[in-house]
């Protein structure tokens, strides 16, 4: 059982570092089928490289970023609701 | 009366996946944005790059939110996991166009470096410096192999070549690295809280 938490440890480093191959992850998915409590693993892992990862000094975004993705995305919501109305017109 | 509660990221990461991309994906951008731009200009070394992508990443961010699971894992976790595999397909794009030459690491090429900007933001805080105090306690060795499989994109096999270190050594020295850094969450937590 040692041994397979012990496993189970690395994968999920490798896993959370980005570093694991398709086999290891696999693997991963495989163990925390079999064991759910080490999720907890993987996700203090995750935490702590997220953390790593937002450590860089926050920077300035552009003014009109907001703007620009809110008009792409009222854009993609429209075609969705426009494939809807078609669905349901023909239905 | 009673005071305004305020929404928590999984909060606004559930009104998004219900559609709100007014006041909820604005309360979104306004917390991630600058730490995803800062992180994408680190590992993209272009500010221009960065700032196209970072809408690509709300963006994506915003389709993916029904997909959240708030049991594996953090809104951060999830924002950081989003724009760094951005990040890492357009430094592949990058690689496809202009030929893979063999990447040299050497210390300090890395993304601990800090290089001061006119836009680094004012708040800036203790929470980011507390951060980089504890990973600058991260051993060198262990910093090299997460600086090129997180930030670089690298599996332990091509860290390994690079390095010209064995693959069970690579992977040992992820995982110490991993390991330390976990102890440092605490020290984190407590500076989120100052």
């Amino acid at each position: 059982m040692k041994v397979e938490q012990e496993r189970a440890e690395l994968l999920a480093a490798l896993h959370a570092a980005g570093a694991a191959s398709e086999e290891d992850e696999k693997e991963l998915e495989a163990l925390l089928a079999a064991d759910p409590s080490l999720v907890e693993v993987v996700k203090d892992f995750q935490d702590s490289i997220a953390a790593l990862a937002s450590s860089f000094d926050p920077l300035e975004t552009p003014s009109k970023t907001l703007a620009k993705i809110q008009t792409r995305i009222a854009k993609e919501k429209g075609g969705i609701l426009s494939r809807l109305r078609l669905w349901f017109s023909r239905s | 009366m009673t005071e305004a509660r305020p929404i928590s990221p999984e909060e606004l990461v559930a009104a998004m996946a219900g559609g709100d991309s007014g006041r909820a994906l604005s309360a979104f951008y306004a917390q991630y944005a600058s730490t995803v731009l800062a992180l994408l200009t680190k590992m993209l070394g272009s500010p221009a790059e960065a700032e196209e992508l970072l809408q690509e990443v709300f963006v994506e961010l915003w389709r993916r939110a029904p997909q959240f699971d708030s049991s594996r894992g953090s809104v951060i976790a999830w924002v950081v996991t989003v724009a760094r595999s951005r990040a890492l397909d357009t430094l592949r794009a990058r690689k496809r166009r202009h030929g893979d030459r063999q990447f040299q690491y050497q210390e300090g090429d890395a993304l601990m470096t800090e290089r001061k900007r006119p836009d680094v933001m004012a708040s800036s805080t203790r929470w980011h410096q507390a951060l980089r105090q504890a990973f600058q306690r991260l051993d060198a060795e262990q910093r090299a192999v997460l600086e090129l499989s997180y930030f670089q994109g690298m599996s332990h096999g091509q860290i390994a070549d690079t390095l010209k270190l064995p693959v069970g050594t690579v992977k040992s020295r992820i995982l110490a690295g991993m390991r330390s850094l976990r102890t440092m969450l605490p020290i984190i937590h407590r500076a989120m809280k100052a």
